[in-house]
This record gives structure tokens, C-alpha cells and sequence, in this order.
């Protein structure tokens, strides 16, 4: 849906102070972890998308840099034969809002773990969920929820199954909607449509505790996603005794959010009664090969933003300042 | 005061209230019938804490999306057209109709795709220039909001897309359905930051809501 008033919003005095110390402290987190920051530049000239705000430099079409990921990826990609393990970042990001109440601009902290190809990365996944645990407290949130999720749990059944682009976007639709019945009508006529279907049923029955896990033996892809049932057992079992007494951990099955990026575990931060989802990332295996580089990433994002407006709108689910 | 307090679920007025309300009757989610028969469109339901907004079909999956709604009953067909982000929990099976393609008698298929400047008026613009583009035909939107059935009378537009439940509003203007399109039915929809992030409160309403609204 076209949206005709894009928001532009101004930080008045107590936003941008709060901007300013969070972003601090998050840096410093990220800093004390071994995250060195890189600061792609604003303006970027390559491969516009049409959600990017683009503006012409004389005759070349350029656009603000709409996502650090992939504007860290390309600086990476160009500049390093090697790739820095452990990179920062914190800014500024403009992107065409899908929906009316979301802002243009929207502040991010963010971290990204890369490593050559082929290296174990079950470590380097624990890693950004335990430095994500510890980011509720940091910004004061009273309580938060931290979805563990795997892209792989959607992306390799549609590929055993080799379904067209098309079905298979059906599916993710359906599946991104919570709506089981849209992924039977997604795969009408289709010789696969009754695993589909169970395996929606499956990734979709349960929104729990560690537990949840266990809704996946009703998969009929349970064998497919052995490993990815093992890798998310082995964080659960890292995770859960370190959990902050603030943070609550569940296992999001069905979380299909980026589904054509992520290719392994996701993460998602949520606070109780936010509408949006405060931090988000995952495995994205894919991005350095499809730039020449053999190298395997993850990484997370925290949006500032959202908080911001969380802060303003809900002071209740944070602590007050002493 | 916390503004997450009360759990607001977001009722459709009309053709879908009217079967909805019924089913509710005797559950702890019936509507308290003083404010139902009142002008008031927030009514408290048999659980404390948890209320119904009454509105318009079009607007409802606006109020969940936003989060203002936690939950909502919408008609598929209005889900199709606003492609919303929320989420679609339960197809509740009540409230099914058809999206038809629907002319005055004597009008063929045939005759409207021969047509060479073929003109539709419909409340369904998406789903009709879906349908559109799978046949591989052109044809003239009329955007309407309500009684499309009288365009084809009046020379408006040579046919219409539009919901058909019995037929007996087209029979009454002398219109036949002449394609059906797709089907339509009622769908519990929940806000997505509210099923994620308190999913102890919201589902159990869900919950209840379908247990509600699909018996017999």
C-alpha cells in the first residue's frame, strides 16, 4: 500500500539524549566484546533498491544507505582479503516505510561475526544470542522475550521439495501470517501438500519454552532437520543458564521474517506489549559468496527507534532513571 | 495508567457482526447487550479486562495492525484487498461467500471478454485486476463503496466483482453470477506484536474465540 506522508521525525531533548546514552552503552558492550567499528558511508551508488531513498548526484542515481548490512558487506567485500572477525556499527538508516506509523529515518546499533567458510559457527551464534541477552538491561527494559528461531526449519523443506518460486513465496506468506490454512490453499494440487501442510502445522502449534522444540518430531521433515533441531538444543542448553532474570527465551518455530536472507538461527527481541520486535537478526551464509567472498556471517541489529518510541509511548515497561 | 490494561478485540459491523454476536452469546466473550444496544462502539465483554471495538470491516485490519487491536474477526475477502501485517490465526469458517463476477442476465463470459473496452465496477479493485492479469485481459476499474449491484442497471460499468452470499440481492436486480472468482470467509486476525510478545495473554483469548466461533 502506498504510504503518502512519510515520517520524518525530529528528536526533541529527551529522545536525543536517550539516543545519544544508549548508543553509548551499546557500543561499549559491543566494544568490550571485541566489535570494532566500521562506518560505511551515507551515500551509496550501487545496486539501489526502490524501498531506499534515492536522489540524483548529477547523472548518477544515488540513495542514503538504507541497511549496514549490506552497505558493511560491500566496504568488506572491496577493502578486505581477510575479513575482520568481530565489526560495530551505529547510525542512521532511510528506507521507504511499509507502513503509515513507521519512521524514514531509524537509528541502529548493530554487530556482525564473520568467518572464513566451512568453520564451525554453532560458537559464533551463542555468542551474539548471550551479547543480545544482555542488551534489555542495558537499555532498562524491565522485561523482555528473546525468540530463538531457524530460517533453515522453512527454507530446506521448500527446497527438498523443489517447489516454483511462486508456491514457495505462498507458503512463506502463509507461514509469516500464522495462517495454516493459507499454506493448504498455498499448496493446493501440489504431491507435497499434505507434508506442507503438517509441517505447518507443526512449526506453528507451539510458542514456548525449550519444549517447543519437540513440535518438530511431528514434522515429516523431522529427519531433514535433525541438525538444525540439534544446533537449537545445544544454544538452548548454553543459554538457559545464563539467562538474565529479566529475559524470558522461547522458541519461535515458524519465524520466517527474511526468509530470503537468513539461512540459519534467527534472533528476535521483544518486550511484553511492544508491537514491534526491538532487535532482530540471524545466519545469513549466503550475502559474502554472492560478493566473491567465501566467508559466512551473522549478526544483529538493535533499533534505536523503535525503542525510542517505545520510551515515549510505553515508560511503564522501562526503569525509571534513579 | 497502563495502556495495555484492557485487551481490546476488534468486531466487524454488518453482514459478519450480525452472525458473529449470536455466537458469542453464553461465552466469556459475549458482548454485554446494554452497550451493544446503545450508540457506544467499546463494549465490555463477560471478561473483565478484555473488550470489543465495533467497526467497519474495511477499517478493523488497520486497528489490529497498528496494535491497538489485539485481536479481530475480518472476512477474508477485506484481508485480501488491504494486504495488512497481521497475523491470520484460524479460518472460522462462518460467513462464507463467494467474490463473483457477476452481469445482467443474458451476458455471457464470452460476450464480457469480447468486450473491447470492458468496464467493472467493484469494492474489490485488487483481487479484480488479479484476476485480471491470470486472463490476461484489460478493463476499466469503477471503484465503488456500496450497491455496485446497480451499475450494470444504470450503464455504469457492463459487469461487477463483488461478494455474493445467496444470491438473492443480484436476483432482485436481475444480475447472475457469472464466474466465481474466489472464496470468502471469516478469519480470527491477531496484531503481530501483541501475539509475539504476550502470547500468554493473547492466545488463550484466541483460543476461546475459535472455540467460540466454530461450533455449530
Amino acid at each position: 500500500m502506498p504510504v503518502h506522508t512519510p515520517h520524518f521525525p525530529d528528536l526533541l531533548f529527551d529522545s536525543a539524549a536517550r539516543l545519544r546514552r544508549w548508543e553509548a552503552a551499546l557500543m561499549g558492550l559491543l566494544a568490550t566484546h571485541g566489535y570494532r567499528e566500521l562506518h560505511p558511508s551515507l551515500v551509496l551508488r550501487k545496486a539501489v533498491p526502490t524501498g531506499a531513498l534515492r536522489f540524483f548526484d548529477g547523472d548518477d542515481l544515488v540513495a542514503l544507505r538504507w541497511d549496514f548490512t549490506v552497505a558493511l558487506a560491500g566496504l568488506l567485500a572491496r577493502g578486505f582479503a581477510e575479513p575482520p572477525d568481530r565489526v560495530a556499527y551505529a547510525g542512521a538508516v532511510f528506507r521507504r516505510p511499509v507502513q503509515p506509523w513507521e519512521a524514514v529515518e531509524r537509528f541502529e546499533v548493530g554487530c556482525e561475526r564473520i568467518q572464513p567458510e566451512g568453520e564451525p559457527s554453532g560458537e559464533a551464534d551463542v555468542e551474539l544470542a548471550r551479547l543480545l541477552m544482555a542488551i534489555p538491561g542495558i537499555l532498562g527494559l524491565k522485561s523482555a522475550i528473546l525468540h530463538l528461531g531457524n530460517a533453515a526449519l522453512v527454507r530446506r523443506p521448500l527446497e527438498a521439495e523443489g517447489l516454483s518460486p511462486e508456491r514457495a513465496e505462498a507458503v512463506v506468506a502463509a507461514l509469516s501470517r500464522r495462517a495454516p490454512h493459507r499454506v493448504a490453499q498455498a499448496m493446493a494440487g501440489h504431491p507435497a501438500a499434505a507434508r506442507m501442510e503438517a509441517h505447518a502445522e507443526a512449526l506453528l502449534s507451539e510458542l514456548d519454552g525449550p519444549r517447543t522444540l519437540d513440535a518438530l518430531g511431528a514434522s515429516p521433515y523431522a529427519d531433514l532437520l535433525h541438525l538444525e533441531r540439534e544446533h537449537m538444543d545445544r544454544a538452548l542448553q548454553a543459554l538457559l543458564p545464563i539467562l538474565p532474570p529479566n529475559l524470558e527465551l522461547r522458541v519461535d518455530l515458524a519465524d520466517v521474517a527474511g526468509l530470503d536472507f537468513y539461512t540459519g538461527p534467527t534472533l528476535r527481541l521483544w518486550a511484553p506489549g511492544a508491537q514491534q520486535e526491538l532487535a532482530a537478526g540471524g545466519r545469513y551464509d549466503h550475502l559474502f559468496p554472492g560478493l566473491g567472498r567465501p566467508w559466512q556471517a551473522a549478526g544483529f541489529c538493535v533499533r534505536l527507534s523503535r525503542l525510542l518510541d517505545l520510551a515515549e509511548t510505553r515508560p511503564d515497561l522501562f526503569e525509571q532513571p534513579s | 495508567m497502563n495502556p495495555a490494561s484492557t485487551i481490546l478485540i476488534a468486531f466487524p459491523k454488518g453482514r459478519l457482526g450480525d452472525e458473529l454476536v449470536p455466537k458469542l452469546a453464553g461465552t466469556p466473550l459475549a458482548l454485554d447487550a446494554a452497550a451493544l444496544n446503545s450508540r457506544v462502539l467499546r463494549i465490555p465483554t463477560a471478561t473483565p479486562g478484555v473488550a470489543a471495538l465495533l467497526l467497519k470491516g474495511v477499517d478493523l485490519p488497520r486497528y489490529v495492525a497498528a496494535g491497538v487491536a489485539s485481536l479481530g474477526i475480518v472476512g477474508s475477502d477485506t484481508l485480501d484487498e488491504l494486504d495488512m501485517d497481521l497475523l491470520e490465526l484460524a479460518d472460522l469458517g462462518f460467513g462464507a461467500c463467494r467474490l463473483s463476477l457477476c452481469a445482467l442476465a443474458g451476458v455471457t463470459l464470452d460476450g464480457l471478454r469480447a468486450k473491447p473496452h470492458l468496464r467493472l465496477a467493484t469494492k474489490f479493485p485488487k483481487a479484480t485486476e488479479a484476476w485480471l492479469t491470470r486472463e490476461g485481459l484489460t478493463a476499466e476499474l469503477v471503484p465503488l463503496s456500496s450497491s455496485a449491484e446497480l451499475a450494470p442497471l444504470l450503464g455504469l460499468a457492463d459487469a461487477i466483482v463483488d461478494l455474493v452470499q445467496t444470491g438473492g440481492t443480484l436476483q432482485a436486480h436481475g444480475l447472475v453470477e457469472t464466474l466465481v472468482l474466489g472464496r470468502s470467509s471469516a478469519r480470527l486476525v491477531a496484531a503481530r506484536g501483541a501475539y509475539l510478545s504476550e502470547p500468554g495473554r493473547i492466545r488463550p483469548l484466541a483460543e476461546a474465540l475459535i472455540s467460540a466461533l466454530r461450533r455449530e
